[in-house]
C-alpha cells in the first residue's frame, strides 16, 4: 500500500477554442453529466467550466443525504436509480464514495402528518422503494437518543422509516466523477468562469469565459444556485426559482451515537453522524433571496432549540462550525430540467434545491443522454419548464411553499 | 508541585484548595486553576492521544486552539480543559483512549503512518464492495471523541440576554480596555467583551514595563479598575464572541461564575459599532514532533508561571521568532527555570534590551535558529537545533521546549463580519484589506507591539466607533491620531513556515495528526487551494476550530506552490468557540396559543394536540375513533371549542372591491345580514381559503377563515390590493373572539334556553346569521351553519365572555346531555358529509374546479381581477387533473387507510380521507384521482401501504354520503 | 445573519419581522387576452438578481404594511435606491 501522488482530475490544460459541449458549473450535476457523456456517449471532447474550485457550491457544502422515498412518481423513479448508483459508481470510478446506506427516518408529529406519510410510502413501496410507517416506541428503538415524550413543542407520533437511504461523502463524489471524467478526456477548467453564451438564429453558437471564448453547439447551465441568475443573465430566460442561503452545521466530533439519518419537518430540522462522528445538522433557509451564503445567528440558536426537544442529549455537545450553501428554489420542490426547446443547443438543469446532492449521479446520467441525443428522455420529462405555464405543478410538495408571495 | 505563591500577577488563590477526581483518584488544586492546570499541578502531562495515530498529547497553547487537553469532565464530552476553570468535585476522565492517555495500547499506530497517506479512505476499503460494511463499522467506531450517552440530561441553568449597545469592544486587554473607556467618554453604551475569567490580556501576565516604568500586570489592573468604575461601560468577562453578523448583530456566551445564576448565558447584542481588539494567539512552530508533551508556545509556558504559579519544567531550551519569547525566556530563568538555550529564528531585529537581559543571565541564544526535531517519547527529552537552512545542527537536554514562529491576529470576527482578508507583507498577518462597515481594529491585532501603542490604538478605535455610533467626539479622534501616529507602528513578522525537516511528523494540525506530507500529497494530487486541502486533508476541521493550522496552512501552500506572496486565507465559521447547543438553547420557548376556553377543555378530559399556531382538544375518550362523540352530535347535541377559526372584520368605502379581489363569489350581490360561504385562490388558481362572509351593513363586512389561514391573511388580502390605493380597514379579530359551536338535532332546544330570539327557520334559517346579546351584557354573533350536517350553531363572543357562554349551553344542555366533542370528531362528522378541509381534501396543486367548488366562482367579474380567476379560466378544459371526488368500498369493513393510492399499472390518485362511518355504516371518503378516473361509478384500484400485492377496491360515488338533501341541517 | 428593513411606519426593525413578498413585477395586469406563458411570467418567474432589486416587503410582526424596498441580494442588506433606477 504505496501511492505516488498525480494529479486526480488531470493536469492543468490549456482552454481550447472549440469543444463538442461546454458545461458551466464543476458541481455535482456538471460534473456527473460530463462523466457519462464521455463514458456512455462517446462525447469527450467536453470542458467543465468552473469559476472557482470544482465543489466550491453546493457540491462541497451539502450534508449528503440521500433517499428516494419522494412524494410523487415522477421523483421517485429517478431518485430511486440515483440511489442504487451509488455503490456501482464506487467501482466504475474506482473511489470509495463512503456510502453509508444506513436508513432515513422522518419523524411526523401529528395525525396529519402520518397520514400525509403514508402516501408518500404507498408511493415509495408501489415503485419498489423500501418505505415503513412506524409508530414512536419503534422509532426511539432505532434512534435511542430520541425524545418520545409527550412533554415537547412537537411531540412525536411516529416515522417515516427509509432503510435504503443514508449518507455519501459528498466530497468524494465530487473529487471522484472529476476523476472519472478527467480520465476519459474530460478538460476540467477550474479558476474559469462563464460570462456570456452566444446564440446565433436560435441555436448555441459559444460561451465566453474569464479565459477567453469557446465555439461549441451544445451547453449546459449547471451552476447550482448561481444557474438562475445567469440564465436570465446570458439569455433572458426567467425561471420559477428563488435562490435562498441554506445552513448546516456540525458538532464536535462523538463515539457512535445516531445509526440513521433522521430528520423533522415540523423542527425544520434534520441531524446525522459523518463517518468522522460530527452530528451533521441543517437546514434553515431564511425565505427571501439570499446570495451571500452566509449563517445567522438566528439559525444556529433555533437549531439547538429545536435539537434540545428532540435530541436531548445533544445539549451537552458542542457546536462547532456552521455555514451556508445556495438553495435554488422552485415554486413546487421539484427541479426544472430542460432543453433544446427555447434555444437549441441550449440545456438546463437546476432548481434542485436542497435536492441536488441525492439525484446527481441519476440526473448526470440522463442530461447525458439528452444532451448527446437531443431528445428529453422519459424520465426527465416532466420536469420541463412549461409544466408552470400550463398549471401542472408537480406536488413535490402538498404544503404551500413561503419563499414566493403566492400564497 | 510547589506553586510559585507570592507571584503579584497570579490569578489564583493558594489558600483555596478544590478537589477533583481523575481517573478514580482525588487529587487537589486551587481556586481560579482551569482543570489542565491542576491535572499539570499534579504531574500530568499526558492529557488525551490524538485521534489518527494515537500519539500522546499534553498541554500547548492554554487558549483551546487545540484538542490537546479535551477531557471528558462531568459526562460532558470534549471539554477544552485548559480554560474551563476548576470547580469543587469535577470528575475527569481521559477520552478515546484503550488504557490510557500515557499508556495507550494503540500506540504503535503512530509507526503506521505510511499506510495513511493524506485521503487514504477514499482509495481504499472499497474492493471488493464487501469489504466496505465491515471497514466503515470499524471507522466509524474508531473515529469521534468524546461520548455522549443516548439518555444524558445536560444539567444547569442556561440564560440568554439581549442586548443593545453603542459600542461593543471585543477582547478584555489593554487595547480592548482603553477602547471601551474612550467610547464611553461619548456617554453612549458600551458593552466590552472578554474571554478570560479576568480582564488584561496580554498584559496581564507581564513584568516588563511602560516608559513610565509601570509594569505591565499593573497596568492592566489599573485600566480595569477604570473600566469597572466607568458606569456606562458593561463588562462580561469569562464571555467568548462566537458570532459576528451583518449590521453588527454580535453574538456570545458567558460561562457563570460561582454566584452567578446561570451555568452559561448566550448573549446577543445589537450594536451600532464594533471594536476588535482581539490581539494575538501565537503562530505555532512545525518541526519534527513538534507536538509532544513538554513542547508548549511561549504565553503558555510564561502564563503557567505568572497566572497559575506553576513553573512548566525545569530544564528548558527556547525556539522563537518574536520578542515576546525573549522576554518569557528572561522572566522564567528569574523564576527559576533552567534555560539551555535560545534559539531566535530571526537573524536581527531582537529589542536590543532582552538581549542584553539575555546576555547578563549568561543564556545562550543563537539567531537564525530553529528547532528542528523534539525527541523522547511520551515526554520532551532533548531536542536538536539547526540553522533556519538546516546546514548546522546542535542537541540540547531539556524537558521543556518553548516554541512559536511568531504571533497571529485573532481576526475571526472580522472574517465572520465579511471582511475581505489579505495578507501583510511587513508583519506576515492576514488582517483586513476593506474593514466592515463600522468594525474598527485595535491592539495588537494591527501588528503593534509597543504597550503604549497598543493603548493608543486602543483609544483611537474607540473614539472612532463612538463617532460612528452617531457621538460627536470633537477633535478627540484627530488628537489621538496624532498620538497613535507618533508610537512605534506595526514590527515585521518571522515569516518562516517550517523548520528544515521533510515533515513526516510535523504536524500543521494536531486534532486531525495532518502533517506537512500530508499536505504536499493533497497539492500533488490538484488539491492546491487551502480549502480544498483542509477537505481532503481534514486539517483544520477539528474541535480546535482551526486554531492551530489556520495561519500555517495558507503559508505553507503558498510556499509550496511557489506563490509565497499571495497566501490565500483560509476561512473560519461561527462558533468561533464550541458552544453548547444548551447554551444556544437557552430558555427553549414553547410557543403555542390557547383559546379561551383551554382550560375547561382540559377539564373536561380533553387530549390536546398543536395544530398550527394553536393547541386545541382533539379527543375527549381514549377511543381515537370517536364513536360517542360522533354519534352525540348525530343523534343528540355536541359542542366544540371553535375559537382557532380566523375572525376579521373589513369596512370602508372599497371593503367590497377588496373582497371582490380576494374571493372568487361576487360579494357585491351579498345582502346585509346575510352569510356567504366562498372561497380564496392563489394566482394559479389554487385554493387557499375557505370560510363565510357576513355583510353586516354597507361597506362592513365580517369575515371567517381556516384556522390555518387566520395568521396570513391581512397580509394576503393587503398583497393584491397593494397597487390600488383602496380606502378599507382591516381589523383581525381572531385572538379577540371565542367560537362555541353547537351541533346536532337538540341544539335548537338548548340554544333556545339561554336567549330568548325566534329561531324558527323562517327567523333564523340555515346560512342566517342573528346578533343579540346575553345578559344584557355579552354581544354575541351567531350563525346558522352545517360544516357536521346538523342543525348547527355558531356563536362568536367576545374571548372575554366565551367562557361563560360555554357554561350557560353546557348547564342548559345537560338535560339533553351534552357532550363536548373534538377536533378528530368533527374531521369525521364533515367527511361523511364531504365538507372539504383545505390540506386534507387538497394539495398545493389542487384548484377550486378539482374540489368541486366551481359554483362558487363568478365568471363575470373580471374588472375585479379576482386572484385565481385567470388560471382557472386557462386551466378549466385540461384533463388528467386530480379531482375530488367521493369513493365507497367494495367492503365497507375495510376502509383504506388514509393516503392509500389509486393505481392502475401507475399512481393515478389518492385517498384523502376515509372512515368506517358510524352514521351510515359504510365504508366511505374522499379521493383526489385524475379526472379520467372521476365519474360516478368507476371502479378504482387501491394500494395501500404494506399492503403485500393485496389490492383493495372501491367505486366513486355521489357525494355526500350523509343526509345528501342537507335535511337535517337546513330544516 | 441580521438583515434590518425600513417599514415605512415603524422605521428601522429585525428583519425577521418582515415577510418576503418577491420581486417588484408592477401592478396586476388586466385579464384580457393574458396567455398562460405571460400569466406565468407575472405569477412565477424571477430574474433571480444577485445584485440590487426592488422587491415587497410585509411588516407581519409590526404595523402591517405592504412596502417596497432595496435590497443587495449578495449582501443581504437593504441598500439606498440606485440612481439609474430614479
Ligand atoms: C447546506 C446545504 C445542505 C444540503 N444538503 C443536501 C442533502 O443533504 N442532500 C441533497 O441531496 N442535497 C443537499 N443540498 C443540495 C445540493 O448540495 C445541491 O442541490 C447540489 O450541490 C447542486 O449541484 P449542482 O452541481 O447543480 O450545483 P453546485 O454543486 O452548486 O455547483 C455549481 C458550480 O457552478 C459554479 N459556477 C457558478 N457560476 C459560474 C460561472 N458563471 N462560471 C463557471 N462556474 C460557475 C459554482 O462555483 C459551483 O461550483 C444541500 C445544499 C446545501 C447548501
Ligand atoms: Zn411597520
Amino acid at each position: 500500500m504505496f501511492w505516488k501522488s498525480k494529479p486526480l482530475w488531470g493536469s492543468k490544460t490549456r482552454l481550447k477554442s472549440n469543444y463538442d459541449a461546454v458545461i458551466i458549473g464543476g458541481g455535482l450535476h456538471g460534473l456527473a453529466t460530463a462523466y457519462y457523456l464521455a463514458k456512455e456517449h462517446g462525447i469527450t471532447d467536453v470542458a467543465i467550466i468552473e469559476k472557482r474550485f470544482i465543489g466550491f457550491g453546493g457540491a462541497g457544502r451539502n450534508t449528503a443525504i440521500v433517499r428516494a422515498n419522494q412524494r410523487t412518481q415522477y421523483n421517485v423513479p429517478l431518485y430511486k436509480e440515483a440511489l442504487d448508483l451509488w455503490p456501482v459508481l464506487t467501482k466504475e470510478l474506482d473511489y470509495n464514495l463512503m456510502f453509508n446506506n444506513c436508513g432515513n427516518l422522518n419523524l411526523m408529529h401529528s395525525e396529519a402528518a402520518m397520514k400525509s406519510a403514508r402516501m408518500t410510502i404507498a408511493t415509495a413501496q408501489f415503485h419498489g422503494v423500501e418505505s415503513h410507517l412506524i409508530d414512536a416506541k419503534q422509532a426511539k428503538e432505532l434512534v435511542p437518543a430520541l425524545n418520545i415524550s409527550e412533554d415537547i413543542t412537537f411531540p412525536i407520533h411516529g416515522a417515516m422509516f427509509h432503510p435504503p437511504g443514508g449518507i455519501v461523502r459528498h466530497d468524494a463524489v465530487v473529487w471522484g466523477l472529476a476523476k472519472g471524467a478527467a480520465k476519459h478526456g474530460v478538460h476540467i477548467h477550474q479558476h474559469t468562469e462563464a460570462t456570456a453564451i452566444h446564440t446565433e438564429g436560435g441555436k448555441i453558437t459559444g460561451v465566453t469565459t474569464s479565459r477567453g471564448r469557446i465555439h461549441t453547439p451544445r451547453v449546459l447551465i449547471s451552476a447550482g444556485g448561481y444557474s438562475a441568475g445567469l440564465i436570465y443573465q446570458m439569455l433572458g430566460i426567467k425561471l420559477p426559482i428563488a435562490v435562498l442561503t441554506i445552513q448546516a452545521m456540525v458538532t464536535q466530533p462523538l463515539k457512535p451515537l445516531l445509526d440513521h439519518v433522521v430528520s423533522s419537518g415540523a423542527y425544520h430540522c434534520y441531524a446525522n453522524q459523518t463517518l468522522k462522528g460530527e452530528i451533521a445538522t441543517g437546514a434553515h433557509m431564511d425565505q427571501w433571496p439570499n446570495y451571500t451564503t452566509q449563517n445567522t445567528a438566528h439559525y444556529i440558536k433555533h437549531q439547538a432549540e429545536a435539537l434540545s426537544d428532540w435530541l436531548p442529549c445533544l445539549r451537552g455537545v458542542k457546536f462547532m462550525r456552521i455555514w451556508g450553501g445556495l438553495a435554488d428554489m422552485t415554486p413546487d420542490m421539484a427541479p426544472i430540467m430542460d432543453g433544446n426547446d427555447h434555444i437549441e443547443g441550449f440545456y438546463m438543469d437546476c432548481g434542485w434545491g436542497y435536492f441536488g446532492f441525492k439525484s446527481c449521479s441519476a440526473v448526470g446520467k440522463y442530461m447525458a443522454q439528452f444532451m448527446a441525443s437531443g431528445n428529453c428522455p422519459d424520465m426527465l420529462k416532466p420536469f420541463n419548464l412549461r409544466r408552470y405555464e400550463n398549471h401542472q405543478l408537480m406536488g413535490e410538495t402538498a404544503e404551500l411553499v413561503s419563499y414566493t408571495p403566492n400564497n | 508541585m510547589n506553586r510559585l505563591n507570592q507571584l503579584p500577577t497570579l490569578r489564583i488563590t493558594p489558600s483555596e484548595k478544590l478537589s477533583l477526581n481523575y481517573r478514580g483518584k482525588t487529587v487537589q488544586g486551587v481556586a481560579g486553576d482551569t482543570v489542565a492546570t491542576a491535572l499539570y499541578a499534579n504531574g500530568v502531562r499526558v492529557f488525551a492521544r490524538s485521534l489518527k495515530y494515537h500519539r500522546p498529547r499534553g498541554l500547548y497553547s492554554l487558549d483551546g486552539e487545540c484538542s490537546n487537553t479535551c477531557m471528558d469532565v462531568n459526562g460532558v464530552p470534549n471539554v477544552r480543559t485548559e480554560n474551563t476553570l476548576l470547580k469543587d468535585g469535577m470528575v475527569v476522565k481521559e477520552q478515546n483512549v484503550k488504557g490510557s492517555a500515557d499508556r495507550d495500547w494503540l500506540a504503535f499506530i503512530d509507526k503506521l503512518d505510511w499506510m495513511m497517506p493524506a485521503g487514504f479512505y477514499y482509495k481504499t476499503m472499497h474492493k471488493p464492495a464487501a469489504v466496505w460494511p465491515v471497514a466503515m463499522k470499524q471507522i466509524r467506531k474508531a473515529a469521534g471523541i468524546g461520548v455522549i450517552s443516548a439518555d444524558y440530561q445536560m444539567r444547569g441553568q442556561y440564560d440568554e440576554m439581549f442586548v443593545k449597545a453603542e459600542v461593543t469592544v471585543i477582547g478584555g486587554g489593554a487595547a480592548g480596555m482603553s477602547a471601551a473607556l474612550a467610547a464611553a467618554e461619548s456617554g453612549q453604551r458600551v458593552v466590552l467583551l472578554e474571554s478570560r475569567p479576568h480582564l488584561g490580556g496580554c498584559f496581564d501576565y507581564r513584568v516588563s514595563t511602560t516608559a513610565e516604568g509601570t509594569p505591565l500586570y499593573q497596568r492592566a489592573r489599573e485600566l480595569a479598575k477604570q473600566v469597572e468604575q466607568t458606569g456606562n461601560i458593561r463588562t462580561f468577562k469569562h464571555t467568548s464572541m462566537v458570532g459576528a453578523y451583518n449590521n453588527n448583530l454580535i453574538t456570545a456566551f458567558q460561562v457563570g461564575g460561582a454566584t452567578d445564576a446561570f451555568t452559561e448565558r448566550y448573549i446577543e447584542i445589537r450594536s451600532d459599532s464594533v471594536v476588535v481588539a482581539t490581539g494575538c494567539i501565537e503562530r505555532p512552530l512545525i518541526f519534527d514532533h513538534n507536538e509532544r508533551p513538554g513542547v508548549m508556545q511561549v504565553g503558555c509556558a510564561h502564563r503557567m508561571a505568572r497566572t497559575y504559579g506553576l513553573l512548566p519544567g525545569s530544564e528548558a531550551v527556547f525556539s522563537v521568532g518574536h520578542d515576546l519569547g525573549l522576554e518569557a525566556a528572561v522572566d522564567l530563568f528569574d523564576l527559576g527555570l533552567k534555560i539551555n538555550c535560545v534559539a531566535d529564528i530571526r537573524e536581527d531585529g531582537q529589542n536590543p534590551e532582552l538581549m542584553l537581559a539575555l546576555a547578563e543571565r549568561k543564556i545562550p541564544v543563537l539567531k537564525g535558529w530553529v528547532a528542528a526535531k523534539a525527541h523522547g517519547g511520551k515526554k520532551v527529552e532533548k531536542v536538536t537545533l539547526s540553522t533556519v537552512e538546516g546546514t548546522v545542527n546542535r542537541q540540547f537536554p531539556c524537558d521543556l521546549l518553548v516554541a512559536s514562529a511568531g504571533l497571529t491576529p485573532v481576526t475571526g470576527p472580522f472574517i465572520l463580519a465579511q471582511a475581505k482578508m489579505g495578507y501583510d507583507s511587513l508583519t506576515g498577518y492576514f488582517l483586513p484589506t476593506t474593514v466592515p462597515e463600522k468594525m474598527f481594529p485595535a491592539g495588537r491585532l494591527t501588528g503593534v507591539n509597543d504597550p503604549a501603542a497598543i493603548e493608543a490604538s486602543g483609544r483611537l478605535a474607540g473614539l472612532k466607533a463612538a463617532t460612528a455610533a452617531g457621538a460627536d467626539m470633537g477633535n478627540l479622534v484627530a488628537a489621538a491620531e496624532k498620538a497613535a501616529a507618533s508610537l512605534p507602528g506595526p514590527q515585521r513578522g518571522c515569516k518562516l513556515v517550517t523548520a528544515p525537516v521533510k515533515g513526516r511528523k510535523s504536524f500543521i494540525c494536531f486534532d486531525e495528526d495532518t502533517t506537512i506530507k500530508n499536505i504536499k500529497q493533497a497539492i500533488e494530487m490538484g488539491f492546491d487551494v487551502p480549502e480544498l486541502i483542509k477537505r481532503f486533508t481534514s486539517a483544520g476541521t477539528g474541535p480546535g476550530q482551526g486554531g492551530i493550522p489556520g495561519h500555517n496552512l495558507p503559508l505553507f501552500v503558498a510556499k509550496y506552490t511557489a506563490s509565497i506572496n499571495t497566501p490565500v486565507p483560509t476561512t473560519v465559521r461561527p462558533p468561533l468557540v464550541p458552544t453548547f447547543l444548551a447554551t444556544y438553547a437557552g430558555y427553549n420557548h414553547h410557543m403555542f396559543k390557547h383559546t379561551p376556553l383551554h382550560d375547561s377543555q382540559i377539564k373536561d378530559g380533553g387530549i390536546f394536540r398543536n395544530i398550527g399556531v394553536w393547541q386545541r382538544a382533539r379527543y375527549f375518550s381514549d377511543d381515537f375513533d370517536c364513536k360517542e362523540e360522533i354519534l352525540n352530535v348525530r343523534n343528540n347535541v355536541g359542542i366544540l371549542d371553535g375559537s382557532t377559526l380566523g375572525k376579521f372584520r373589513i369596512h370602508g368605502p372599497d371593503a367590497l372591491k377588496a373582497l371582490q379581489r380576494v374571493y372568487v363569489s361576487d360579494m357585491s350581490k351579498l345582502k346585509p345580514g346575510r352569510i356567504k360561504y366562498s372561497a380564496m385562490c392563489n394566482d394559479d388558481g389554487c385554493v387557499i381559503d375557505d370560510g363565510v362572509v357576513v355583510k353586516l351593513r354597507e361597506n362592513d363586512y365580517y369575515l371567517t377563515t381556516s384556522s390555518a389561514r387566520a395568521g396570513q391573511t391581512v397580509e394576503w388580502i393587503r398583497y393584491h390590493t397593494r397597487f390600488d390605493g383602496w380606502d378599507f380597514s382591516l381589523v383581525n379579530l381572531t385572538d379577540a373572539m371565542g367560537v362555541i359551536n353547537i351541533s346536532g338535532p337538540n341544539s335548537g332546544k338548548v340554544l333556545a334556553k339561554v336567549i330568548d330570539i325566534d329561531l324558527s327557520s323562517e327567523a333564523f334559517p340555515f346560512s342566517g346569521y342573528q346578533e343579540f346579546t346575553l345578559k344584557d351584557a355579552i354581544f354575541v354573533r351567531a350563525m346558522r351553519l352545517g360544516f357536521v350536517g346538523e342543525l348547527s350553531y355558531e356563536l362568536h363572543v367576545p374571548a372575554s365572555y366565551t367562557q361563560a357562554v360555554w357554561d350557560m349551553l353546557k348547564e342548559a344542555g345537560a338535560e339533553f346531555g351534552i357532550r363536548n366533542f373534538g377536533v378528530e370528531a368533527q374531521n369525521v362528522l364533515r367527511m361523511e358529509k364531504c365538507h372539504v378541509i383545505l390540506g386534507s381534501e387538497s394539495e398545493q396543486r389542487t384548484n377550486l374546479l378539482d374540489l368541486g367548488l366551481g359554483f362558487l366562482w363568478d365568471r363575470k367579474k373580471a374588472d375585479a381581477k379576482t386572484v385565481g380567476a385567470v388560471a382557472l379560466r386557462q386551466a378549466e378544459k385540461d384533463v388528467g387533473r386530480l379531482k375530488l371526488v367521493g369513493i365507497r368500498m367494495e367492503d365497507d369493513n375495510r376502509p383504506a387507510r388514509d393516503g392509500a393510492l389509486i393505481v392502475d399499472n401507475k399512481v393515478r390518485g389518492y385517498v384523502a380521507t376515509m372512515r368506517k362511518s358510524f352514521s351510515t355504516g359504510q365504508a366511505v371518503g374522499m379521493a383526489l384521482v385524475e379526472s379520467q378516473l372521476a365519474d360516478t361509478g368507476t371502479r378504482l384500484e387501491i394500494f395501500e401501504d404494506e399492503c403485500n400485492g393485496v389490492r383493495l377496491y372501491a367505486r366513486v360515488v355521489a357525494m355526500p354520503f350523509y343526509d345528501p338533501k342537507g335535511e337535517r341541517m337546513k330544516s | 445573519m441580521a438583515l434590518i428593513l425600513t417599514c415605512p411606519v415603524c422605521g428601522k426593525r429585525n428583519g425577521y419581522e418582515f415577510r418576503y413578498g418577491g420581486e417588484d413585477k408592477g401592478p396586476r395586469p388586466a385579464e384580457a387576452g393574458l396567455t398562460p406563458a405571460a400569466w406565468c411570467d407575472y405569477v412565477h418567474m424571477n430574474k433571480c438578481t444577485a445584485g440590487v432589486l426592488k422587491e415587497w416587503w410585509f411588516h407581519r410582526d409590526g404595523c402591517g404594511s405592504w412596502f417596497t424596498t432595496w435590497r443587495d441580494t449578495t449582501k443581504n442588506l437593504e441598500v439606498a435606491q440606485p440612481e439609474a433606477s430614479k
